[in-house]
């Protein structure tokens, strides 16, 4: 009981190996989502691919709270459960449905192997990431960028959401072109679809 | 100190209580997502995204507890809202496909 | 999708496909019955959503997602406000919020029928609030350059009494950037709900008179509401 407790916790000493420092809520999400992935990847029917991927988004959802991203937590639940779903689905009801007796595809050997071999050289590189929530992480302890962010957004913006204060005001140019991308991604669908009108 | 820093049993607090049941919860949703991918029917799915999606519900809510982010509520409320869309737009796709409108 | 068809008889709609008598004898049915209501149920008033005017041909969908619909919609239109409205003070802003008021008119479009959402969130509304959404932005940016600042320096902005800084992000975030994104995955919605124009030579000549003419009239014979037809345009699909 202890040892689960203490798998879950993330509490054994510090200078346990990387794989002692994950979390029972971590461990459990990382697996839903990578299964929730390869089964969006190998589903060999689309509806059942668009339902998993909703299943994924999840997951994902509940990891970026755990990791305590709300905001990103928030976008993935309103883009993904609300968003993304509606629009694949009303994409794949202009198309045919074809029969499949399988339910997983079958897997291309030599793209399979290629993708392995990436995924082994990225998992090379593991080594030198600094731990998650690691304080001598540089992109938490950078006193030039996190740091300063994190102390001296509310003396600057009087906005308690440093998220915000950073895309709407201190990268507030940069917003700016995001949203005209939003905007021309909608021009772009009138253009590519022949329309002149949205409704 | 609130209740998720009390003490329970051998130093471990309500807080890890929370988070052993969160991971408790995503092992239920990793189950049920055998059905999700294996079907046989498109209801089978539609049940099960559904299920999975009121899972996340309360796997967010008990993140949202221990890790004492009230706020976080916020994620959750939007799940609980959005997933009935999920569920009725795979839902009315399923019955007749081709008219999902 | 054989096996959903028995899914069916629990709704009030007719969903087989290619039976349209079928349809127009349940619809005759159904007005039948109408008649028979209570008189504060017989006649819908012309303005509501559910009036024939309105819908043309009676949309009736599940007797869950209908009330259901009725009942979520108003709650989580309101959320979408507050995630946008409070972006300063907890997770969230236009982009989260905007997404989220966009899922309510899906809800909506799925629940009554993709054609009275047309009716009742014109074309007119979904550009306005996607250009009005960048024009606010582009404006709220510009304002400080015209007095003398940089692009966004929002202590320039002229507010009195409130804190131009705090009260300048806010409004990017409001009047900016939630109705962008609102409006244009609202778009998005309503261009792929009606698909590829196959017809014409691409660009609304020739063809758009024949999709304009759909609106004007409130038939709903080419526009896929209908099973037995969705079938006959098979081309677009």
């Amino acid at each position: 009981m202890t040892g689960a407790l203490a798998l879950a916790t993330g509490s054994l000493t510090p200078a346990s190996p990387v794989v002692a420092q994950v979390t029972a809520v971590e461990a459990s999400l990382l697996a839903f989502v990578v299964l929730t992935a390869l089964a969006t990847a190998l589903a060999r029917d689309v509806l059942a691919a668009v339902i998993v991927f909703g299943a994924y988004s999840l997951g994902m959802a509940a990891l970026y709270t755990f990791y305590r991203a709300p905001d990103v937590a928030l976008t993935e639940a309103a883009i993904s459960a609300g968003v993304t779903t509606v629009l694949l689905l009303l994409t794949l009801a202009k198309t045919t449905r074809i029969d499949h007796d399988s339910v997983f595809e079958s897997v291309n050997l030599p793209a399979a192997s290629a993708a392995g071999f990436l995924f082994a050289g990225l998992l090379l590189t593991m080594g030198d990431i600094p731990a998650i929530g690691s304080p001598d992480a540089p992109v938490w302890s950078n006193p030039d960028v996190t740091q300063w962010y994190l102390t001296e957004t509310y003396a600057q913006t009087h906005v308690e959401n440093t998220v915000m204060a950073v895309l709407a005001a201190f990268r507030g140019f940069d917003t700016f072109g995001e949203a005209i991308v939003v905007f021309a991604g909608g021009i772009a669908a009138l253009i590519v679809l022949h329309r002149e009108v949205f409704a | 100190m609130s209740v998720v820093d009390a003490a329970l049993v051998a130093g471990y607090t309500v807080g890890d209580f929370l988070l052993l049941a969160a991971a408790g919860f995503t092992v239920l949703a990793i189950g049920m997502l055998y059905r999700a991918v294996k079907g046989p029917t498109m209801q089978d799915r539609v049940l099960a995204v559904n299920v999975l999606g009121t899972n996340t519900v309360v796997i967010l809510a008990i993140l949202s507890a221990a890790l004492s982010e009230p706020t976080f509520l916020d994620i959750a409320l939007v799940y609980a809202l959005l997933n009935f869309l999920m569920a009725i737009a795979i839902s009315k796709f399923t019955v007749e496909r081709g008219g999902v409108l | 999708m054989s096996d959903a068809v028995d899914d069916t008889d629990m709704t009030d709609t007719v969903t087989d496909p290619g039976t349209d008598d079928s349809f127009d004898d349940a619809a005759a049915d159904r007005d039948g019955s109408e008649s028979e209501l209570p008189p504060h149920r017989a006649a819908p008033r012309s303005g509501r959503l559910d009036s024939e005017n309105r819908q043309g041909t009676p949309y009736t969908e599940s007797q869950v997602i209908m009330p259901t619909v009725k009942v979520i919609a108003p709650f989580a239109f309101t959320f979408g406000l507050f995630i946008t409205f409070h972006g300063g003070g907890s997770p969230g802003g236009g982009f989260q919020g905007g997404a989220i008021m966009a899922a309510v008119v899906f809800m909506i479009a799925f629940a009554f029928g993709i054609e009275s959402t047309r009716d009742w969130l014109a074309n007119t509304v979904v550009v306005a609030l996607a250009v009005g959404g960048a024009l606010a932005f582009a404006g709220i940016g510009l304002v400080p350059v015209a007095l003398g600042g940089a692009f966004l320096q929002y202590d320039l902005l002229p507010i009195p009494i409130l804190d131009p800084v705090k009260y300048g992000m806010e409004g990017v975030e409001i009047v900016g950037i939630a109705p962008i994104v609102s409006g244009v995955l609202m778009g998005l919605f309503f261009l792929l709900a009606r698909g590829f124009n196959s017809e014409g030579d691409g660009f609304g000549n020739g063809s758009l008179d024949e999709d304009g003419s759909i609106d004007e009239d409130g038939s709903i014979d080419e526009t896929g509401t209908l099973e037995g037809d969705a079938a006959d345009a098979g081309g677009d699909r």
